[in-house]
């Protein structure tokens, strides 16, 4: 028996190990660019690169406001996102309801063609759209960034949508045709209220992707007053090289607390997506 | 009506784009002049005269390989791992996920910095605690190991990912099953070869497609971290095309190597989506 109970212990001592050196491991990066945000010149010079800050130093924020461009990248990358995800929350909660509960002829070619582009890549996309964007001369300007990822992201977040509205009950939406509800109206006063969930989902990944997104607009804008967050963080190390650290590592810390907000707040809305297509197999 | 909105943007936009690139494929296209028709010569010229595309296409099969053992792999072994613990999973499931969520260019700096040489970053240091020979050792700029410190960055990203598409899978394996297995005194080992993981196979199997897809299209961490170098070690395909059009302005050969990465991600996608979870349906 307390042979069978020190086993017991071990066990739990070494799943508690790895617990922690995982943590470790997926967390480190973060803490030790947040530490280093708060090291002087002086500190980058003197002490190791894991030693923690000799003391609270905000010098590198104030490089990183005196600067001064990182309110346009910020107003850029809310624009952006806000609007990409309004879009695509739009059109993809309609198509997931049409092709869900409204019985037509091809639905399950038209469910194929959709999940097609779940395959293709985003980034063989950009020299086609180059070329149309620059013969209409919309390049550098945010329909150019926004129209693509709501395009791209239209497969992932479709399919979200149909397979939330595929569990939903068939009575909520015939008792809205009882009523003499046109099929516009059950959706938006009786679907879209019991839905929420859904909308979070798609709204909170697919806002923190774009948030992040580097290529598209990397591609299509050339002006600064057009840059978002990555990629002026991007241009920001291109522009001081390894000489200002300490900025840099402010300017991370400034770029992703935004995305680490939204996900400490609403991690159960995106990691539900993700989940719930794996049970559905 | 409710999916027209959406088939016309999809259509317009992706579909549209894919066609347009197989046609800018056979011209010459660099940028601002005429599009000259050449045919299959930006193909002839990239399967026979060009020197680095095969070593590309190598790297990015390489690349790939790396990518479902860290990702598929290591996101298996940690969500069986959250299974197994009783207390604060969710948590610990939250923390794992974090890389998924901080931008590529952002973790791509960090990368840089913890593992730069002059000044000696957080790796280096720690490993020269031990043997001060480390202190100098170059990680990225290493042409035998740049492949693989940019695969690693990039399981490292996507990991959590497929740990949580796993851990909900695994949690949802139905308790008689795994009681019967228990009854029977199979071992706790013997729970998942032999009833857990057959029961989730054709979750398995849609992850390796989708990081197998993921992996031949990487794109951001080859750019951004290693630049593809030193040389080409490290180049891919998707960043190679980007390369050949966007700086050298050759748009119809970049076009071509486009092909390459379309034909790629979707024909192994579909051939192993009919092949294999047709198959797993057996079970």
């Amino acid at each position: 028996m307390s042979i069978h109970r020190s086993h017991k212990i071990f066990g739990r001592t070494v799943k508690g190990l790895i617990a922690v050196l995982l943590m470790l491991l997926c967390t480190y990066p973060m803490i030790y660019v947040l530490l280093s945000s708060f090291k002087s010149s002086d500190d980058f010079l003197h002490l190791a690169s894991y030693q923690l800050p000799s003391h609270l130093d905000f010098v590198n924020y104030w490089t990183v406001f005196e600067q001064g461009r990182i309110l346009t990248y910020f107003k850029n990358s809310i624009i952006i996102t806000l609007t990409t995800v309004i879009l695509l929350l739009g059109l993809a909660s309609l198509a997931g309801f049409g092709l869900s509960k409204i019985n037509f002829r091809g639905k399950k070619s038209l469910l194929f063609y959709f999940n097609l582009g779940l395959m293709l890549p985003m980034q063989v996309a950009l020299i086609p759209l180059f070329y149309v964007f620059s013969a209409i001369s919309l390049l550098d300007t945010y329909p150019a960034v926004i129209i693509p990822q709501v395009a791209f992201s239209l497969a992932f977040s479709i399919q979200i949508f149909y397979s939330f509205y595929k569990f939903l009950p068939n009575d909520i939406v015939e008792a809205g045709i009882i009523d003499g509800c046109s099929p516009l109206q059950i959706f938006t006063k009786i679907v879209v209220p019991v839905s929420q969930n859904a909308f979070l989902t798609v709204a909170t990944m697919q806002g923190v992707f774009c948030w992040n997104e580097f290529i598209t607009t990397y591609t299509f804008t050339k002006s600064i007053s057009m840059k978002t967050v990555t990629l002026g963080l991007n241009d920001f190390v291109g522009m001081y090289g390894l000489t200002d650290w300490g900025a840099t590592f402010a300017m991370i810390i400034l770029t992703v607390l935004p995305t680490l907000l939204v996900y400490f707040l609403a991690n159960k809305y995106m990691l539900a997506g993700l989940s719930a297509g794996a049970v559905k197999g | 009506m409710f999916v027209l909105p959406a088939f016309v943007v999809f259509s317009l936009i992706v579909m549209f784009s894919i066609v347009w690139v197989f046609i800018i494929g056979f011209t010459d296209w660099n940028g601002f002049s005429q599009m000259n028709f050449i045919g299959l010569k930006n193909y002839v010229d990239m399967f026979t005269a060009d020197r680095n595309y095969w070593g590309i296409v190598t790297n990015t099969l390489v690349y790939t390989i790396y990518e479902l053992f860290l990702q598929v792999g290591g996101g298996l072994l940690v969500a069986i791992f959250l299974t197994r613990i009783t207390r604060g999973r969710a948590g610990l499931q939250t923390l794992y996920y974090i890389p998924v969520i901080v931008s590529t260019v952002a973790l791509c700096q960090i990368f840089t910095m913890l593992l730069s040489v002059t000044p000696p970053g957080v790796v280096n240091s720690l490993l020269g605690l031990f043997n001060s020979d480390f202190l100098y050792e170059e990680w990225i700029s290493n042409p035998t190991r740049s492949l693989a410190v940019a695969a690693f960055v990039e399981g490292y990203k996507y990991f959590g990912l497929y740990m949580v598409i796993f851990y909900a899978a695994l949690i949802a394996v139905p308790k008689e099953l795994t009681e019967a297995a228990i009854i029977d005194g199979a071992s706790a080992f013997r729970q998942y070869a032999q009833v857990k993981l057959p029961y989730i196979m054709p979750v398995i199997i849609s992850n390796f497609i989708l990081v197998l897809n993921g992996s031949m299209r990487s794109f951001d961490v080859s750019f951004l971290l290693t630049k593809g170098g030193p040389g080409n070690s490290s180049q891919l395909l998707a960043p190679y095309m980007y390369k050949q059009a966007f700086s050298s302005m050759k748009y119809g050969y970049g076009s071509a190597v486009s092909m390459t990465i379309i034909i790629l991600c979707v024909g192994i996608g579909l051939l192993l989506q009919k092949y294999l979870l047709g198959r797993a349906e057996e079970y």
